[in-house]
């Protein structure tokens, strides 16, 4: 046995995220980690690369116990982690990113030559779109988790933990990181693979964990387990992983957009999905909507109206809604309550004569939550102590609560779980039903392919085509990759 | 938890500790002297926490209360009812405050240097308008606003009351509060939300300012004259208030009990000093280290967070 953890237990100021962990990696498999939002997954590896101290429990490396008192320990051992959420230096570049902590030296000096040589080869090997020299800064979440897994190739030697790696990445990264996997493994290095999106596992998976509430639930060969056993021991009951959705007549028209590079209606009760590689421009497209960046000519109607939008204010105002694709940067206010981040956008609805009603918010907040089974202690609970996937699901709550006419969604389930993935469709249906139109981003592509009415292809900036239902994957990546 | 209380925890502590020490610390005389001398520090605190609690800083206060307080004494002084003048004063603070405000949102400059520029400024405006010389032969009547009782209390102390009241339910029952937190937990994600945090921001600047201007004002009355030269190095005590009462310097945190509870802690130990005859140099000394124990609880609850 390469790791082995044993009766893992942590708590974080009273509250138990991990009660009973277990997981045992050899060298040279792919070990799935599995579990719902908020099982205790990302505490139980962050345990595993020195970053939180366990309460209780063993640690044993190649079946001698340690103590990993610090993230420097691990990675001497060769541990070294993809973390869910982007822990780079913002201000540092791509390579500096990529050699934090372990810089190759000059004498006294940095050898900057030299890390952007052995960046620039590492990016070109994986074909990752990203120059070497780039702030980190200003790269997509995509791009981070791309920086971020360069990173930890460059620095594992023994064990690498890949924490939901993939969940904002398209088709072609994503299986340029299941070569990687493939690679690491053939290499006899012990690979920890933590996903949500169930078509993952068996492209790269050996064997599996499962947790549910902070235990170690079950464990064994991926082969011995189907995926709705895997569910059922995840969730605790039966979900749905295929999602059918009934398509509605479509309403009046709801959202016009004539740009130079992009021309499209949404209608009331439709859900239009917006596909393309890493970089398309799919992003861009709703910020321009939204007001953050400049539209340049052309034209947007709103109900028919023609508006002018120049600021997220302008946006809101018009009856937009826009979940952004990095929760932690521009979506949620970290250190403070998930009741205070879910009303923040629709705040008008709480006050009267100018006062807050405080009663009056907890309702809202607390049925949103229950709904999308966020996994907290309450809903005064600060946002930055979720677990990722239930902090995506606060950003859903957040701009449902708004109640907008038109809903643009960059990624909105990104890292959310199977059973609450459900559940965020179903809320979806239900918009649509009371009459809003939703254009939806999503690099997942089977996802928008079961729930989208319509699919617009974007390539290069621009959209390039318009698919109707019923689609299919080959159809869309064709024209996204090669345009016709 | 504990760390919550623990500003509380400790004024009280320093309450007992100082009935014990000093047979003169529990008098009427002696209180109602340290609610005088700590109802200046503690409005200009509570602007304070609004502009802290939204991820700013305002260095400027202990200028903008020596501007106000002579412009509103000079306005008096030619003649103007006291009420005007009081009226000047406020109305001088209100405009740096929105100065401060206007200028960090406009040319997007960190509050830090913004406010440090206009320190100097002010200061600056304040000796050359003034030459220098405090205003003297300001109406007796004035002298009622910071020594004054009503009903066997100091008036300065139902000011203090009535600016911490309204800075709470602004805090924690308006909009504006509320946008207050969330621009400063993240100021991205509040632009996101299609919050205009510009004129928020300006907003939270303009009520210190206006509060400073109050302050300015009680200092001018306490002294009987408009001293341009007031308020030196009051704005580290302020912060150091706000930041002790659990005001977080990275924004978000922050709220109006806490820094009233700050304020007081300050007050009662420079009290404290004066009553055990300890030397005012040694005085400062206590203070700055108290500010340093309390920075280094910010960043302790702020280490967490980050480990999480
Ligand atoms: N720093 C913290 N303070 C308080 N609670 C925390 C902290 N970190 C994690 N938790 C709690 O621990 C539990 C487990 O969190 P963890 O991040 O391990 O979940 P996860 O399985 O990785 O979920 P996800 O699939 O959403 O990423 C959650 O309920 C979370 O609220
Ligand atoms: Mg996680």
């Amino acid at each position: 046995m390469l790791l082995e953890l044993a009766a893992i237990k942590k708590s974080f100021n009273g509250v138990c995220a991990l009660e009973d962990g277990n997981l045992a990696v050899q060298a040279g498999e792919v070990h799935l980690l599995l579990g719902e939002n908020g099982a205790g997954k990302s505490t139980l590896m962050k345990i595993a690369a020195g970053m939180h101290q366990p309460d209780a429990g063993e640690i044993r490396w190649q079946g001698r116990p340690v103590r990993l008192r610090r993230p420097a320990e691990a990675a001497s051992i060769g541990v070294a982690m993809v973390h869910q959420e982007s822990l780079l230096a913002p201000h540092l570049t791509v390579a500096e990113n990529i050699f934090l902590g372990r810089e190759p030296l000059k004498g006294a000096l940095l050898d900057r030559r030299r890390m952007e040589r052995e960046s620039a080869a590492l990016l070109g090997e994986h074909r990752f779109p990203l120059q070497a020299q780039w702030r980190v800064e200003r790269l997509s979440p995509a791009q981070k988790q791309l920086v971020e897994i360069c990173r930890a190739i460059h620095n594992a030697s023994s064990l690498l933990i890949f924490d939901e790696p993939t969940s904002s990445l398209s088709q072609e990264e994503t299986g340029e990181v299941f070569r990687i996997v493939r690679t690491l493994r053939e290499r006899g290095m012990g690979v920890i693979y933590i996903t949500h999106r169930m078509e993952e596992l068996r492209a790269v998976g050996d064997r599996v964990t499962i947790l549910r509430d902070g235990r170690t639930v079950a464990t064994g060969d991926l082969a011995d387990f189907s995926t709705e056993q895997m569910i059922r021991y995840m969730v605790g009951r039966e979900v749905p992983t295929l999602y059918e959705r009934t398509p509605l007549e479509p309403g009046t028209e709801l959202l016009r957009v004539e740009l130079p590079n992009a021309s499209f209606r949404v209608h009331a009760g439709e859900m239009v999905g917006l596909a393309g590689l890493m970089g398309a421009g799919r992003t861009e497209l709703c910020r321009v909507l939204f007001g953050l960046d400049p539209a340049g000519d052309g034209e947007v109607c709103v109900e028919g109206r023609p508006v002018r939008i120049h600021s997220p204010r302008d946006a809101v105002a018009a009856g937009l809604a826009f979940l952004t694709e990095d929760r932690q940067q521009t979506g949620l206010a970290l250190r403070l309550p998930i009741r205070t981040n879910v009303t923040l956008t629709y705040l008008a609805s709480l006050t009267r004569a100018g006062f807050l009603h405080s009663r009056w918010e907890a309702r809202p907040a607390r049925a949103l939550m229950e709904r999308l089974r966020v996994r907290a202690a309450s809903i005064e609970q600060w946002a930055g102590r979720l677990s990722g996937g239930n902090q995506q699901k606060i950003v859903l709550a957040k701009w449902l609560f708004r109640q907008a006419r038109v809903f643009l969604f960059d990624e909105p389930t990104r890292g959310i779980d199977v059973a609450a993935k459900a559940e965020v469709f179903a809320l979806m249906d239900e918009l649509a039903h009371n009459g809003a139109a939703i254009l939806m981003v999503s690099s997942e592509l089977p996802e928008l392919l079961q729930v989208a009415d319509r699919i617009l292809v974007m390539r290069g900036g621009r959209i390039i085509k318009e698919l109707a239902r019923p689609t299919t994957q080959e159809e869309v990546m064709r024209y996204a990759a090669v345009g016709e | 938890m504990l760390q919550r209380l623990l500003p509380f925890l400790s004024l009280i502590a320093l309450f007992v500790g100082l009935s014990i020490a000093s047979p003169h610390f529990l008098t009427g005389i002696n209180l109602s002297s340290v609610a005088r001398q700590t109802a200046v520090i503690n409005i200009m605190a509570l602007g304070m926490t609004l502009v802290i609690v939204a991820g700013g800083i305002d260095l400027s206060v202990g200028a903008i209360l020596a501007f106000a307080g002579f412009m509103g004494t000079r306005a008096m002084e030619s003649g103007l009812p006291i009420a005007a003048g009081m009226l000047v004063g406020l109305a001088a603070g209100f405009f740096w405050g929105l100065a401060n405000g206007l200028l960090t949102v406009r040319l997007r400059i960190a509050p830090f240097i913004v406010t440090l520029g206009t320190l100097g400024i002010i200061r600056g405006l304040t000796l050359v308008y003034s030459g220098g010389l405090p205003v003297v032969g300001l109406p007796r009547g004035f002298s009622f606003l910071g020594e004054g009782t009503l009903l066997k209390l100091p008036v300065v102390l139902y000011l203090l009351v009535l600016c911490a009241l309204v800075t709470h339910i602004i805090l924690q029952y308006t909009k504006l509060g509320r946008y207050a937190y969330a621009i400063g937990s993240n100021r991205e994600a509040a632009v996101y939300s299609g919050i205009p945090v510009g004129f928020h921001t300006v907003a939270v600047y303009a009520i210190s300012g206006m509060l400073t201007g109050l302050a300015g004002m009680i200092e001018a009355s306490r002294l009987m004259t408009g001293q341009p030269t007031a308020g030196q190095g009051y704005e580290l005590q302020v912060i150091a208030a706000v930041v002790i009462g659990g005001g977080s310097l990275s924004g978000g945190e922050g709220s109006v009990v806490g820094t009233l509870i700050g304020a007081f802690i300050m007050g009662l130990l420079a009290n404290g000093c004066d009553l055990l005859g300890i030397s005012p140099y040694i005085q400062q000394a206590v203070i700055g280290a108290v500010i340093i124990l309390a920075v280094t609880f910010d960043q302790l609850r702020k280490r967490r967070f980050e480990k999480a």
